[in-house]
């Protein structure tokens, strides 16, 4: 019993990463161009807006910058139509959520970018489709 | 002769127009028909190195290589909604559907809510028809469907979505569609003399759809398709 209490345990948590893991994989276009692989960003912030569409779904992010100012970040994600197969639908985050992401920064400078994400709540659990 | 020798003889001319055309036989069409997934869990999903690989990578010529220096990915016209066509288009990791009917089949595509209609009356094309998809015509053979496309419009970034290359007015696209077991396989050769040297191929399957899935809308959104390239470094200015 105990060691179906664990498996069971084991795979819950690793459905968990993998929906709180990078969801950008829709093959619209290659991140390279846009985001800058060999670098990595981390942005603590307040959800602004979520847009759930195709061929990105976008993800705005207000978080305070090094200078104390208000950093408007942008997240880039994967189509509606995928992300809606792994669960996700417009409310899975909502206005006013707080959210942690890592992920690649644009190349663009001035920009405020960032793809490939792994999306958590600010203590690290992860982001459930169902949340 | 007489009358009824002549409307008889019409009537055996006639059947043996009609008759090749309309007695398929039911080994060679292959059933195609239904909703078939195109994602990750059927094949790899597309990217620079797929589905041309090292191994089918098309082998450009020198207006292709000059296209592809000065190629700006922010002109792509995906980024304004404008839908992909074969080659590209029949790999992107969506769900599709095929519906056969006995002078057509149809191949809707999830991926920006596209129709591809293969007539099977052997229609000629004709310079009135080109046009984003091109005209699709096919016929059964031996256990499979033959599809040739052809009178496609200039496309900047006509062959996928990875590599800048374009494909013109004379791209042809033949596929071949077949069961093997469960999957729907497929062969297509693309060719375009304007750019590739010579034809290039790949092969690729689907998977049978989730039970009862119906086709999503895509709706491409043209303001959120073209934000993300803000965030590109301008080649030029």
């Amino acid at each position: 019993m105990k060691v179906w209490l664990w498996v069971a345990a084991v795979a819950t948590a690793v459905a968990a990463i993998i929906i709180a893991v990078d969801v950008s994989v829709d093959a619209h276009h290659a991140s390279a161009p846009f985001y800058d692989n060999t670098k990595s960003a981390e942005v603590n912030g307040e959800v602004t807006r979520f847009l759930f569409r195709n061929p990105h779904s976008f993800l705005f992010v207000d978080a305070e910058g090094e200078n104390g100012e208000t950093v408007a970040w942008e997240i880039e994600m994967g189509t509606a139509i995928m992300m809606s197969r792994r669960g996700w639908s417009p409310d899975t985050i909502k206005v006013g959520d707080r959210i942690k992401a890592v992920g690649q920064p644009s190349r663009a400078p001035g920009t405020y970018g960032m793809c490939c994400a792994e999306l958590t709540h600010p203590d690290g659990s992860p982001i459930r489709a169902a949340d | 002769m007489t009358k009824p020798t002549m409307i008889i003889c019409i009537a055996l001319l006639t059947m043996a127009v009609v008759a090749p055309i309309d007695a398929q036989d039911s080994e060679s069409v292959p059933e195609l028909s239904g909703v078939w997934d195109g994602g990750p869990r059927a094949r790899p999903v597309n990217g620079p190195d797929m589905p041309w690989t090292s191994e089918n990578f098309p082998v450009l010529n020198e207006r292709a290589l000059a296209f592809q220096k000065v190629f700006d990915e922010a002109i792509s016209p995906k980024y304004d909604c404008v839908p992909s066509t074969p080659p590209a288009l029949v790999y992107d990791p969506y769900m599709m559907e095929v519906v056969q009917w006995p002078d057509r089949v149809l191949f809707r595509y999830e991926k920006d809510d596209q129709l591809r209609t293969v007539w099977l009356d052997s229609r000629e094309p004709t310079p009135m028809d080109y046009s984003l998809q091109g005209v699709s015509v096919g016929h059964y053979e031996e256990g499979a469907l033959h599809v040739t496309t052809s009178h496609y419009t200039f496309d900047v970034t006509g062959f996928d979505d990875y590599n800048g290359i374009p494909s013109s007015q004379m791209k042809k696209v033949t596929e071949r569609y077949w069961r093997e077991g469960n999957q729907l396989k497929m062969r297509l050769t693309v060719e375009d003399e304007m750019f590739l040297r010579e034809p290039a191929s790949f092969t690729t399957q689907w998977d049978p759809g989730p039970e009862g899935y119906k086709l999503q809308a895509y709706g491409c959104d043209p303001e959120i398709a073209r934000h993300p390239v803000r965030f590109l470094v301008p080649k030029y200015k």
